[in-house]
């Protein structure tokens, strides 16, 4: 277990070197700097603003330069603030992401995995049907027209709910509660279509029946025997429902105004920040590769069947 | 399924009690089961609907979708009223309102309590609304009357609803004083087109030329300084003689050219108005028209008038004045082809690259998949929004960056079935056989999996339309004037409460869109793999 | 219905009675089981044989009401155990009926068993489910069992997950599961097919021993007439959904009525025997049960099929000792004109 453990973090690294490689040269290869657009620079100008940054040494150095100072945890600094460095804005925002993010994936995964195993139970019943239509929902509109959809009934028109901020005095934590159910609602989708389809196939399978002949109640039946089988496919979709969650808050916290890692990111894109850019990728890779890593041991750990040689 | 066999001879097979036996291919049953699914027909109708209207869009009689009246900024839906109409009772209502908040127009004391309580929770329409109807009545009724200062505005209103209009100047043209030949000036040599526009304003070729050129160097450094801010003048300068050394003769000319024709256009316009405007006060015209004018001269221009204020909006108008029907129609088109050409080039990609890993195996197998492995761990949707930030936001770009991400489900799915199908009897057969690599892969392999593939792209497309709506929303997909449901959608999220149409009508557009797209693709799925394992 | 306690409803642990099990599809509805009966008696070992798609795996699935619904619905008949109709148990009278006093063995041991638990759990909860006893006094039973269906080194065996055991161990632990609560019934559903021939022996003879044992009766299903021979006392023949022909085993070999079960017998290749080199085989196909016309399912292949068998299904006949045939080679002359 502990030498599959290491094997897979090993695993981890040619990931992030790529990463880091491709982040710096789409930085350097980009048409333009932050500074230009389409049309090159006049070359007085380009010249002077590439000596600020290092961007006249040899391409090679540059990058040995970035690599070690982003393995040290140094992103470099803004091209567009001149204040504070992209390590201070990332770990400024990097908070807010990571609570909204986190209660998301904890509401999609609570509610989908409830939903998926009552649809399956009651096959072809109101239940089934209703969460169903719910999931497709889920999954046909996109995020940024549930967002406002909900900021609109809930908020401006029901007013039960504060329209948008970030734990903002009087309101406090129901500002998380659209955001994150927004949030949420892909990742619901999926999970809760995913748990239905498991569960049934798992329900229809030999040892189900086996389970059934002995005599069990359908209770045990559906927590004993079938939980464990059925949540596999679901663990396996958590990576691609973290990434899922990743791109969704640049978008949701657009729409409720959260200053974020995502809002930042998109404001970063639209000053052609690259190092803020470039940064905030980094991070969100490292997460995804992490969560990724821990998403396979705890596949590992549930299914019996795999070995760690 | 044989393909020999294509002959329709009618060969009734029994079995051994005498039951005719129907053969049944996997796409008859598929298909069979299709129609049984109501939700998926449904979705059929409604996907072919949809296309219908992105493809005719052009030859619909809706308004361009980027024509923009600033008079017309955020009209309401209304299936009967023209926006004159609107235009009116958005007057009186805010007169009405004015009125009541001066203590002029009196309400009950409640009704006080109820709009002072609407404009707390900032929900100005319905204010507007209610002191429409209640001023209307008082003012049916007598006890509300407006002041002169009022009836002037409604006045002033009034004319200006009946005169105001639509002019465009189609094509202008030029009569040969010598040869009494009509040409249309658009087509015409730049020196020739200058030529008569100095005759028209009465001054030398020269005067004219300067004029230009210095419109022309303004407008290039507004877009340079658009594209690249925080600069010095010096640099703007240099950048400006940069640009202009680059650009050729023709593009040049056709600056100028340009330049010249928008300034005799625009007096055509101001004729015209000028002319149809007493029309249109004493009613002696039939508005929509159609008319040559004579500009000066030998200089003449078709113009078309309507009444602007005569338009009718359907879904409203966005905040210039564009009508939403057109512009969610459009904004359709886009999202749509994007859609669909999206996925067939990235289902091309990952056909390709998967038939190759999956049939060659070994080192390219390997080589392709550690690629995929490392995409898969990127938070690609980022990557995708740093590409346009970088390269720049428009259509191609965009579609580009999304193909190039999105082939790697496509190419694991059909490496995963090649390698179940490779080494098929069939395949052996065909190897034996001495059929080259590419014939066995991509005329013997590549169509048995063609129903995963199919099936997989149907629910591709509802999840592009979706990344390109996701970028357009952000503001990196699709820039103004162009539309896409994304960015309506983007647009419209500011203006909520305000203006809830704009926000309501895309949105439902594109969600009815998906709905049906992914309904069609689970019915595709279902109808050629009952037993689908992997129901997602 | 029937509670009549004579001393024979004692003998018969278990009476099936016109039962009719249907799948709907999209083709048809098929008739899987259509109209079966036969009786078990205490003690018994009961053999069912036919070809795949005969419906015997379904009849056993009815038996103990585990016909996945929908598609499949029991739509007729009764199931007697003890007197008393399991089609008409309470869900909580049916969990008591299975494990208890009827316990089955599936075909496949490699799915059969639940892979995310380990054998203990498996083992431990049947116990517990049906006998008051503590986890600790469950624990050493199932080890008992373990070490009585031949499991070495079960004490720490039993720890394990199933896919640690091979196939033959799987069945064995399955067996011993299926024991464990001492069932009156034992349905083995092809219990050997998925296993090695090697094996097979093996696990039959465990079957055998067991039964007789603990007392158990048991209904053998399988595909191959040599099973039957060596372990059951009487055997039903099936074929498209219908019991053709009912018999004492010893009977039916020496006796074999119906032309499917002569062809049956036949094509069993025997070392004893001497043949000219070529095995026997009944041509053709078993039919498809959908939508089939009135007639004898398996006139079509019959050597010796007459008209009336392409239009009508044949009477039972009994031709004494309990030996049973449908066939209209048993019908009267006089009543075979008649009709």
């Amino acid at each position: 277990m502990t030498k599959y453990i290491i094997r897979r973090l090993l695993g981890i690294i040619p990931t992030l070197l790529v990463i880091i490689t491709i982040s710096f040269f789409i930085v350097r290869v980009a048409p333009g700097g932050p500074f230009d657009g389409e049309r090159a620079l006049p070359e007085v100008v380009k010249r002077n603003i590439e000596a600020k940054y290092h961007m006249d040494d040899p391409l090679l150095i540059q990058y040995g330069r970035y690599m070690f100072d982003v393995l040290r945890g140094d992103l470099g600094p803004s091209f567009r603030y001149k204040d504070h460095d992209v390590n201070f804005y990332i770990f400024q925002s990097l908070p807010n992401s990571m609570i909204l993010g986190v209660i998301a994936i904890s509401l999609s995964i609570i509610f989908g995995i409830t939903s998926g195993m009552l649809a399956a139970v009651k096959q072809n019943t109101w239940v089934d049907y209703l969460s169903m239509a719910l999931a497709v929902v889920g999954i046909s509109v996109p995020l940024f027209v549930i967002g406002p959809v909900l900021q609109y009934v809930f908020a401006m028109r029901l007013g039960w709910l504060p329209t948008s901020g970030w734990f903002t005095a009087g309101d406090g934590w129901k500002t998380i509660i659209l955001p994150a159910v927004t949030l949420a609602f892909a990742d619901f989708a999926t999970i809760a279509r995913l748990t239905r389809s498991s569960m049934l196939e798992t329900l229809r399978s030999d040892y189900i029946r086996t389970a059934k002949a002995k005599g069990m109640k359908p209770s045990a039946i559906i927590f004993k025997h079938s939980m464990k089988g059925a949540m596999l496919p679901i663990v396996s979709y958590l990576g691609p429902a973290f990434a899922g969650i990743i791109t969704g808050s640049v978008v949701v916290e657009q729409v409720f105004r959260i200053p974020g890692l995502g809002k930042f990111f998109v404001q970063s894109s639209f000053n052609r920040d690259y190092t803020l850019i470039v940064g905030v990728v980094i991070v969100y890779s490292v997460i995804l590769v992490i969560m990724n890593f821990i998403v396979d041991i705890v596949y590992s750990l549930l299914d019996p069947r795999i070995t760690y040689k | 399924m044989n393909l020999f066999n294509k002959k329709k001879t009618k060969l009734e097979a029994t079995n051994e009690f005498n039951q005719v036996v129907v053969g049944n291919s996997l796409t008859k049953d598929a298909w069979r089961r299709l129609k049984k699914n109501k939700m998926a027909v449904i979705s059929v109708v409604i996907v072919s609907i949809y296309i219908l209207l992105a493809i005719l869009a052009p030859i619909l009689p809706i308004y361009p979708y980027d024509e923009i009246i600033l008079d017309h900024q955020h009209l309401k839906p209304s299936l009967s009223k023209t926006s004159g109409e609107l235009l009116t009772e958005k007057k009186m209502a805010d007169l009405y309102t004015q009125a009541w908040r001066q203590g002029r127009l009196k309400v009950t004391p409640e009704e006080d309590d109820m709009l002072w309580a609407w404009i707390d929770s900032s929900n100005a329409n319905k204010v507007w609304d209610y002191m429409f109807i209640v001023g209307s009545e008082q003012i049916a009724d007598g006890t509300y009357t407006f002041t002169s200062a009022e009836k002037r505005t409604i006045d002033n209103l009034e004319k200006k609803l009946k005169t105001d209009l639509q002019i465009t100047v189609k094509k202008v043209w030029h009569t040969n004083q010598e040869t009494g030949k009509k040409d249309n000036v658009a087509k015409l040599p730049v020196e020739q087109v200058v030529e008569i526009y100095a005759e028209m304003v009465g001054t030398s070729v020269e005067i004219v030329s300067e004029q230009y050129e210095r419109e022309i160097e303004q407008q290039l450094v507004k877009v340079i300084m658009a594209q690249n801010p925080d600069l010095t003048p010096e640099e703007y300068l240099l950048l400006y003689d940069k640009e202009l050394e680059s650009m050729s003769e023709k593009e040049h000319d056709k600056l100028v050219k340009e330049n010249v024709l928008a300034k005799i256009s625009s007096r055509a316009k101001e004729i015209a108005s000028k002319d149809l405007k007493v029309a249109a006060t004493d009613e002696s015209a039939v508005f929509p028209l159609d008319k040559e004018i004579i500009i000066q001269g030998s200089l003449s221009a078709d113009v078309e008038a309507t009444k602007m204020h005569d338009r009718r909006y359907y879904l409203g108008t966005d905040y210039q004045g564009r009508d939403m029907l057109s512009r969610i129609i459009y904004g359709g088109q886009v999202s749509i082809a994007i859609g669909f050409i999206g996925t067939i080039t990235s289902v091309f990609i990952g056909i390709i690259l998967g038939a190759l890993a999956g049939y060659l195996g070994g080192k390219v197998d390997y080589f392709i998949m550690r690629i995929v492995d490392i995409m898969y761990g990127l938070p690609y949707m980022l990557l995708v929004i740093i590409a346009m930030a970088i390269f720049g936001r428009n259509i191609l770009n965009l579609f580009f960056a999304l193909a190039i991400i999105s082939w790697l489900t496509v190419s694991r799915m059909v490496r995963g079935q090649i390698m179940s199908l490779k080494n098929q009897e069939f395949i052996e057969a065909a190897r034996s056989m001495g059929a080259p690599t590419w014939r066995i892969i991509f005329r013997h392999l590549v169509p048995n999996s063609l129903s995963v593939i199919i099936v997989f792209s149907t629910l591709r497309i509802p999840s592009f339309i979706m990344t390109e709506s996701f970028l357009s929303f952000l503001g990196l997909g699709v820039q103004a004037p162009y539309a896409s449901w994304g960015s309506l959608v983007g647009d419209a999220v500011g203006g909520m409460t305000l203006y809830p149409w704009k926000l309501f009508f895309p949105a439902a557009a594109m969600t009815i869109f998906l709905f049906a797209m992914n309904f069609l693709g689970d019915g595709l799925r279902d109808a050629f793999d009952p037993q689908s394992k992997n129901q997602l | 219905m029937t509670n009549a306690t004579s001393p024979d409803t004692y003998k018969r642990l278990l009476e099936v009675k016109g039962l009719q099990t249907y799948f709907k599809t999209d083709a048809g509805i098929v008739k899987a089981v259509d109209g079966i009966s036969f009786t078990l008696n205490k003690g018994e070992t009961l053999g069912i044989v036919g070809e795949s798609g005969s419906g015997k795996s379904v009849t056993n699935l009815s038996i103990m009401r585990l016909i996945p619904s929908p598609p499949g619905k029991i739509v007729g008949g009764e199931v007697l155990f003890e007197g008393k109709d399991i089609l008409k148990l309470s869900e909580g009278e049916l969990r008591h009926l299975r494990g208890n006093d009827i316990s089955m063995i599936f075909q496949d041991p490699m799915t059969s068993l639940n892979p995310f638990l380990r054998i203990s759990t498996q083992m431990i909860e049947t116990i517990r489910l049906h006998q008051s006893m503590s986890r600790r006094e469950a624990l050493a039973k199932s080890i008992e069992m373990l070490k009585l269906v031949g499991i070495p080194a079960a004490e720490e065996r039993i720890h394990s997950y199933p896919h640690q055991f091979s196939g033959g161990m799987r069945q064995r632990v399955m067996i011993g599961m299926a024991l464990s609560c001492e069932a009156k019934i034992l349905i083995a559903d092809e219990p050997t097919t998925a296993l090695d021939v090697t094996i097979q022996a093996q696990i039959l003879e465990l079957i055998q021993e067991l039964s007789k044992k603990l007392d158990t009766a048991v209904i053998l299903i399988t595909h191959d007439l040599g099973v039957v021979a060596g372990m059951c006392d009487t055997v039903c023949v099936m074929y498209a959904g219908k019991i053709v022909e009912k018999a004492k085993t010893d009977d039916l070999y020496a006796n074999p009525s119906h032309p499917y079960t002569y062809g049956l017998i036949q094509s069993v290749p025997r070392l004893d025997k001497a043949h000219d080199g070529k095995l026997f085989s009944i041509e053709g196909q078993p039919p498809n049960v959908i939508d089939l016309p009135p007639c004898c399912p398996f006139h079509p292949r019959c050597h010796k099929a007459m008209d009336i068998c392409r239009t009508q299904y044949p009477p039972t006949k009994d031709l004494g000792n309990g030996h049973e045939v449908s066939c209209w080679l048993f019908i009267d002359e006089k009543e075979h004109s008649h009709e």
